[in-house]
């Protein structure tokens, strides 16, 4: 499947150089009109070039089709970890568990931002990656266990399940203290004021 | 089919689908931990309109008659996933049973959210 995406992106790259290169010659003017018409006529007049322009558009379509059928598949198809209770089935959206460490990290101060993202894999395991923008003063190596731990224990202990969870930690970016800020100060002046908001006024 | 139909002497009782959904619905809401329903497209633009649907509630009726029901949830943040799936399912189970005395076959929940109150 991974070929096949692989494939995809370059048809339709090849596609839209191809496009690109045909409106930068046109507008070179290296090609005639006259050259142009002509290959529509040709085209136009003969049996078997129009059977085959007709076959390359109806490729392209089923190719277009199945692709676009494939990334949005893919977009759709709703991930969960599921497990069964004697009066049905419980399935938790890996959405719902990136919610919950969305919210429990705001304990931990030295964190500025966090990306989770979370993957169930075949073998019955979680993996969590997580991609944090961090405060500078922080310890990374006792931060970044402390976080391991924190995360792990509250994806326990909320979920209630006993498999195996591997948390990935990648530090995108440290924030220093000028730079927050820098920021403060910009998203401050940045206030928008109310349109018309001193209109009436006596 | 869109209803479950008993007969009794006098004639036809008929029981719709959103009627079991939005006892599903009320009997979810009552426990401790859930935030909300969680929402399908359409009801999303339902309640853009300001309306309520209950459209996310699926209900089936298997050929036995049996009820199956998915009911998306969304749980409030700081609660056991476990334990409030398995509270809401004996909580709709008791209350469809008491209710419309239908036969329940399975009562699926997925939780698609997490919120802080």
């Amino acid at each position: 499947m991974r070929i096949f995406n692989v494939l995809g992106i370059i048809f339709y790259a090849s596609v839209l150089i191809l496009i690109g290169l045909i409106l930068i010659i046109f507008s070179l003017n290296i090609i005639p009109p006259e050259a142009i018409s002509g290959l529509f006529i040709y085209v136009q007049g003969n049996f078997y070039p129009r059977i085959v322009v007709g076959l390359s558009g109806l490729l392209l379509i089923l190719v277009s089709y199945s692709f676009a059928q494939l990334i949005l598949g893919r977009f759709q198809r709703e991930k969960t970890i599921a497990f069964t209770t004697p009066s049905g089935e419980v399935t938790i959206a890996l959405s719902a568990i990136e919610d919950l460490i969305k919210h429990f990290v705001v304990i931990i101060p030295e964190i500025k931002e966090l990306k989770p993202d979370v993957i169930a894999t075949k073998k019955g395991s979680i993996v969590v990656n997580l991609r944090v923008t961090l405060k500078s003063e922080a310890n990374l190596p006792e931060l970044t266990s402390r976080l391991q731990e924190i995360t792990k224990s509250k994806i326990q202990e909320v979920l209630g399940i006993d498999e195996q969870i591997i948390i990935r930690i990648h530090i995108s970016k440290i924030i220093s203290r000028e730079e927050r800020e820098r920021k403060r100060k910009d998203s401050d002046r940045e206030e928008p004021s109310i349109p018309f908001g001193g209109f009436g006024r006596v | 089919m869109n209803r479950e139909e008993f007969h009794t002497d006098l004639g036809a009782i008929k029981i719709h689908k959103n009627v079991i959904a939005s006892i599903a619905s009320l009997a979810a809401l009552e426990i401790e931990g859930i935030k909300g329903i969680g929402r399908d497209f359409k009801s999303g633009i339902m309640e853009l309109l300001g309306r309520k649907d209950l459209s996310a509630i699926k209900v089936e009726f298997d050929k036995n008659q049996d009820v199956l029901i998915d009911i998306p949830l969304v749980i409030k943040y700081g609660y056991n996933i476990p334990d409030v799936a398995s509270k809401v399912q004996d909580n709709v189970r008791n209350a469809l049973e008491k209710m419309t005395s239908l036969s329940l076959k399975d009562i699926n929940i997925s939780v698609e959210g997490i919120e802080k109150n």
